[in-house]
Parts: structure tokens; sequence; C-alpha cells
């Protein structure tokens, strides 16, 4: 029986573990928390397909062609193509498996308009869209667990991929029970480990996501592509612990947002792009947000408390909970914030990367998003990545190899062994804290030379230090070992963004503001022995 | 004011009780607080000792993720939703979830809500459709945050071991109402491990973060 090992349990996790146990492959899924405490139960609005009973004019080809111009065309047209192809199965397959989707009175799913989409084709459950799918699928997974082809390793995190030759063996992990090393092997190793928050503190998604394993295999020779290219979701919330994510949905429902000049309401976003301007694509609605310099407000007051709660129960309990705000009566002071990565780790069609049977699906890879994600894709691009890894996987035959990994084993060993013994009192958070200072300074919304080499500095020299410096022992020990692969992940971003001399999508370059033409590929960045190197991929290595 | 959190370092050592002085934010919540007395400076105690960072479980930070419940002021509660400025007098005591192994400080190894789940074959398998009118109850059945909030309150769960508490009689419902094939596997395995063993004094409803409304869910089941 094949073997695979899935390193992260959310969405795209469980759903790569599903598809390789009906399969009849054997899928562990290793995470330091259940399914429940991933960054998917947060994914808000919904989830994009084009179904039966949606609008007639809408088609697949026009959810292909809303999302390769919304990524501004960087994207790989056939991972697109297979994305947009297959997501009513995908949505037909998520109602089988029980997922509470909000239905019409004839019992169709329905449908809210979202960013940057030329018709109605985001399919949700409320506002918890996210949450309902994954208590869709950790049932379905119980299933599989009970035939013993689904197993989970709770308390495990991520350490390295045991690679040797271009090939990947498993990986190890960091057993936090016993404080050791561990190794898992298997035919195929499937990374799902979410966005890399961690790089810029605080965000609109989980803290468990911080871009260490993103990190940690571009040290071992795996290419990461589009860094560069970081989502601000325009209305978020700000409370002392997080930035709290209003969801699309809120515009979708008809939400407006303005600022208020001489004590009149100025609807900017109407008056730049006519009356559907509230739902122009993230990066145009947080760049104009920007650029008023003013407090702005998202206004859903006029939707009435009634449609409020059906529609939006959790944006109405979410402002009123953190903030006080009575939506029913109140606009909601908004602001851009970091959402989510179309970054991240490079990877064929097939979601194998330039590594043979080392596979990422899931926000921490690179593939159908290209500068800029709509609303709506990320959940069908997690759900369709694990099913496109498990297919690849499944149409493979592996060679049985014994080899040994006792050095990388020994390695990790007294590497924390160091650790435990230190006597310090000095944090990795302090160093996480810089660093995440000086990523929302120099890799803002708006970036420039001056600002992204400053942001080099400051992370060069984190790097040069990181593993020179004791840390608190009673830290969990996972802190400590990650940071040098956090921050050569920021290292990289900083060296994709600065690359990049023009602007597309996310990445708004005051000193480039042109979109051009020889610029339009994607970036790809390789790590060797301490060294960087970028280039665009113009011949499409990874689009096949 | 004055946080007092009940320590532990392994799940094999003693539990002892640490003090920590901290300046009073008002919108600030004890998830916030946490995060600030770990990280604003070295930790001191209130003697003045050096003190291990305190371990606790956070993910999302708004809620829904249901890892940060733990024990404050005797109520178990999330700590990302409970402000400082609504709890009474000046003092904040935090402790483990105590129906749960620590694993340390406020870290708790909750496992066994799964495992019960699985072992009891708690899935759907053929989907034969919903009533559209229980939308909304199966809605809010289908945002449990599996936090073990329920379990900690309930007077008739003890570990586990046969009464497997509210957080599986929703999972229940939530499978009973829509399977072709586990309705009466699931009616059994409810009636086993849930129905003889709840006296319905609903604590687990007050407690609930999401507001299930798990005595509906009970009432359907003992309908069935």
């Amino acid at each position: 029986m094949k073997k695979v090992l899935i390193v992260g349990s959310g969405i795209a996790g469980l759903s790569c573990a599903i598809s390789c146990a009906e399969k009849g492959m054997e899928a562990t899924l290793v995470s330091p928390f259940p399914s429940e405490r991933s960054q998917s139960v947060l994914a808000a609005g919904g989830i994009n397909a084009v179904i039966n009973s949606g609008e007639t004019s809408d088609s697949i080809e026009s959810h292909i062609e809303d999302t390769l111009k919304g990524g501004c065309f960087i994207a790989g047209e056939n991972a697109v193509k297979g994305l947009c192809e297959s997501a009513s199965d995908i949505l037909r397959w998520l109602v089988k498996l029980g997922t509470v989707f909000t239905t019409d009175s004839d019992g169709s799913v329905c449908r809210r308009a979202f960013g940057g989409q030329s018709h109605r084709r985001t399919c949700y459950c409320g506002s918890a869209t996210g949450k309902q799918i994954v208590t869709a699928l950790v049932m379905e997974a119980r299933r599989y667990e009970g035939l013993g082809l689904i197993k989970r390793r709770l308390w495990t995190d991520f350490y390295c991929t045991l690679i040797r030759d271009g090939v990947c063996y498993g990986a190890l992990f960091y057993n936090e029970a016993t404080g050791a090393p561990e190794i898992l092997t298997a035919d195929s190793v499937v990374i799902a480990t979410g966005g890399q928050n961690a790089l810029f503190g605080k965000t609109t998604g989980s803290k468990s996501c911080d871009g260490y394993a993103a990190g940690r295999l571009f040290m071992q020779g795996v290419e990461l592509k589009n860094l560069e290219f970081i989502q601000y979701h325009p209305t978020t919330m700000a409370t002392d612990q997080k930035m709290m994510l209003v969801s699309e949905a809120a515009r979708g429902e008809g939400g407006r947002l303005y600022y208020e000049e001489k004590g009149k309401r100025v609807y900017f976003m109407e008056d730049k792009f006519g009356e559907n301007g509230n739902l122009m694509p993230r990066d145009i609605v947080s760049r104009c947000i920007e650029e008023t310099g003013k407090q702005v407000f998202l206004d859903i007051s006029f939707l009435g408390k009634e449609k409020i709660l059906k529609r939006l129960p959790e944006v109405y309990e979410l402002c009123m909970k953190y903030r006080g705000i009575d939506v029913s009566k109140e606009s909601i002071p908004v602001s851009p914030a970091v959402h989510f990565f179309m970054g991240g780790i490079a990877v064929k069609n097939n979601h194998e990367t330039n590594i043979r049977n080392l596979y990422a699906i899931g926000e921490c890879a690179s593939i159908y998003h290209g500068a800029n994600r709509l609303g709506g894709n990320s959940l069908l691009a997690a759900l369709y990545g694990g099913k496109v890894a498990a297919a690849s996987i499944g149409s493979r035959t592996f060679e049985k190899r014994d080899i040994d990994f006792s050095v990388e084993h020994k390695e990790a060993s007294e590497k924390l062994r160091s650790m435990r013994e230190s006597k310090s009192t000095y944090p990795v958070m302090y160093i996480r804290d810089m660093l995440a200072e000086s990523m929302q300074e120099n890799l803002g919304i708006v970036r420039s030379s001056e600002k992204l080499d400053k942001g080099l500095d400051d992370v060069s020299f984190y790097l040069s230090v990181a593993d020179k410096i004791h840390y608190d022992s009673s830290e969990l020990a996972y802190f400590g070992y990650s940071l040098p692969g956090i921050l050569t992940l920021a290292k990289a971003t900083l060296i994709c963004a600065k690359s990049r001399q023009e602007s597309r999508g996310a990445h708004y370059r005051s000193d480039f503001p042109d979109t051009k033409e020889e610029w339009k590929a994607a970036t790809i960045i390789s790590y060797d022995d301490g060294k960087y190197r970028t280039y665009l991929d113009t011949e499409g290595r990874y689009e096949n | 004011m004055r946080i007092k959190v009940l320590r532990q370092k392994s799940p094999f050592s003693k539990p002892y009780w640490q003090e920590f002085d901290y300046t009073y934010i008002e919108n600030q919540t004890v998830a916030g607080m946490l995060d600030e007395l770990n990280y604003k400076d070295d930790l001191i105690d209130i003697n003045g000792e050096p003190a291990p960072r305190i371990q606790w479980e956070c993910s999302c930070l708004q809620g829904m993720c249901g890892g940060c419940a733990m024990v404050i002021n005797n109520r178990p509660a999330l700590a990302c939703e409970t402000f400082l400025k609504d709890i009474k007098g000046d003092t904040v005591v935090l402790e483990p979830l105590k129906k749960f192994t620590t694993i340390c400080d406020l870290v708790v190894d909750r496992g066994i809500i799964q495992e019960n789940l699985r072992k009891s074959n708690t899935y759907i398998e053929e989907y034969k459709g919903a009533d559209q009118s229980e939308y909304e109850h199966m809605y809010a059945a289908g945002k449990c945050l599996k936090c073990g909030l329920c379990l900690e309150v309930c007077p008739n769960y003890k570990g586990g071991k046969s009464f497997f508490g509210a957080a599986f009689a929703n999972d229940c419902y939530l499978i009973a109402s829509r399977s072709g094939t586990m309705e009466n596997a699931v009616k059994e395995s409810y009636r086993t491990n849930f129905e003889n063993g709840c006296s319905k004094a609903l604590s687990c409803v007050d407690v609930c973060p999401m507001k299930i409304p798990t005595l509906a869910s009970i009432a359907k089941m003992n309908r069935k």
C-alpha cells in the first residue's frame, strides 16, 4: 500500500488525505493540533463554482477569464482551467459530504457576488464557509480513520524533509511529547501548512501559520514562486490582538465603503469605478483605501438587522464582540491588512515541487492566483490541489529504497538538546516581533527600492544573529529551530519584491508604477548555500 | 491587577500556583494579556523571581478555533473572547481545563473528543439530503469547535470513557438527520454513549461559545 505523509490538516490536507484514502492509499496527517484549529476555519465568504442553478450567462470560461484577469495574467492557464472546470464537481462533493451550505427555498446552493468577478458564483455557508467545510471533511476523514486508511499524528511539528539526490523519502518531525526528533518515511510527502503569516505578525489569519515549512524547504533546495504578491484584504477591523477580517461577503451583499469629508460621506470606490466599485479586486480596493489617507468605513446597516443576521451573522457577532459596534446601526472602521499569500512553494500542475515525490497544496503552494487572488478561489484551490496531488501520487509507482537518514536525525537531536539546555531568558518572539515590524513597514501596499533595501538590511541582520543567540528554553523548541527558516523566507520575499521592477496586482512599486509586458511571468527564486537567485519563468517551467 | 496561574511543567510534574502583576488595559482580552505578559519583558513573578513563559494554546484569536479554552476565574471560557473589563474584582485566576490531561501550564490534551467520535463511527457515509427547515440548527451544530468547554462544565462527563458529552450529541444529530446508512448505528451509539448518561443539567448550552442549541439536538435524537 502506498504511504503518503501530509504535513498540515486544514482543508487542503484533509482533501488530499480523503482522496488518497478513496484510492486505497494510506495517508498520515501530521500537525501540532487537530483540524478544528487550522486557519481554514477562518475562511468566511465562500467558494467559487459555476453551477447549473447559477446565472445562465455565467460559464466556466468566464470563471477562468476572471481568475486569470484577477491574477494579472501570470497564473498558468492550464492550471486555472483545471481548477475552474473541477469547481462544480467539488461543490457537489462537498454537498454530498454534508457541508451545510446556505440554500434557496428550492434547495439549490445560494451564491453571492464577490470582488473581481463578472457573475455571482460564490457559493457560501452563511459567513462561516471554511468552518462548515472543515466540519464536513473531518467527518469524512473519520470514516477512513476507522478503516485505518487515514492516520493522525498530533503534537508533532515539521522539522525538515528527507531528501536524497532530488528525491523526497519522508520528513523529520519534532515530537512535542518526547522532545525528540522523529523520522516518518513515505512514498510521497505533501506540504499543506498554509501561508506565511508570521512574517507580518498581526494578520487576519492564524498564529499557527508561520511559513517555516516553505522557508525550510527553500533552504533544502525547493524553489519558491511569486513571493512578492501578498494580498492585503481591504476590509479588516483592528483590535488589540489581531486584524479581524470583515468578510468580502459584506460588500457582496451590498456593503458600501466611504470616508467622511466636511460632514459628508464620500463613496470613493463608487465615484471612481461606478456602482460595482466596492467589489473591485482586493488589490485595487486596498490601494484606493490607502490613497485616501483617511479612516475608511464600511456600511451595511441599510441591509437591516434581519438580513444581516441571516446572511452575515458572523460579521454582526465579530463587530459586536470585539469593538462593541452594532453593524445594523453603525458603520465599521476598516483598513487593509495582510490576508493571503499568492506566492509560496513552486509547483507543477500536478502539485509536485522541483523535488520528486514532494508536493505542496493549499496556501503554501503558488499556482492558481497569479498576482492577486479572487475571493472564493482559495477554498476551491485548497480542495482541488489536494485532489490533484492525490491523483498524481496514485498514478505513480514507487521504488522501495532503504536510505539511512541517521545523520539528519542526529543533527536534529543535537540542535534540540542544546536548545533545551539553554539558560537564556531571551525569547525567540522578540526577533519574530522585530521581523514583523520591519516587514509591515517595508513591504506594505506601496513599495519602493529604498524601503525594500531597508527591509533587506533588517532581515539580513536578524539572520546573521539568529543562530548565535541562545533562546529561552521555556518556549516551545519549535519556535527556536523554526526562526532561521522564517527569516530566510522573509529575505527571499524581499528579494523577489525588489527584483520585480514593475507594478502588477498586489505588488505596487512607487518607483515602477507601470505594468510591463516583459515582466508578464512568475518570479522563481532558488537558494544555494546562502545565495539567492531569481529568474522569471518565461518558459513556463512549472506550467505542465 | 493580579494574574494567578496554575502552572505545570509536564504531564508528570506537580502543579503549582504562580502570581504576576499586570497593568490593566480596558479592551484587552485574557489571550492578549497572556501574550503581553509573556513577551513584553522578562517574565517575573510577584516575588521577583524569573518565571518560565506561560504555555497556552492559540490559533485564530477570534473565537473560531477553540484552541484557547481554559478556566478563567472558575468559569470555563475562551481566552480570546473573555475581556478583562468583564472580570469581577482585580484578580484573574487561570487554570487548565480539568477534565483533560494537562500537557503543560494551560495546554491540555483534548484528543479524547476526536477519539470518541472516531471509535463510535460518527460519519455520514451516504448523504440522503437535508430538511431545509433544519438549516439553522445544522449550521449551528456544524460550527462546533471541539473546544471541550461543554465537557468541562458537564457534571456527567468524567473523562470520556463511557459518556461522551454534548460535542458528541451534536455530531450525532448532524449524522442521524442526514445519513441514509448510518442513522441506526448513530442512534445506537448515541443511546450507549450519551442518552443514558445525560442528566440534562444543560450547563453545556450556557457555556458553548458558538451558542449551539444542544438541547434541540438532544430532543431530536431522543425522538428518533
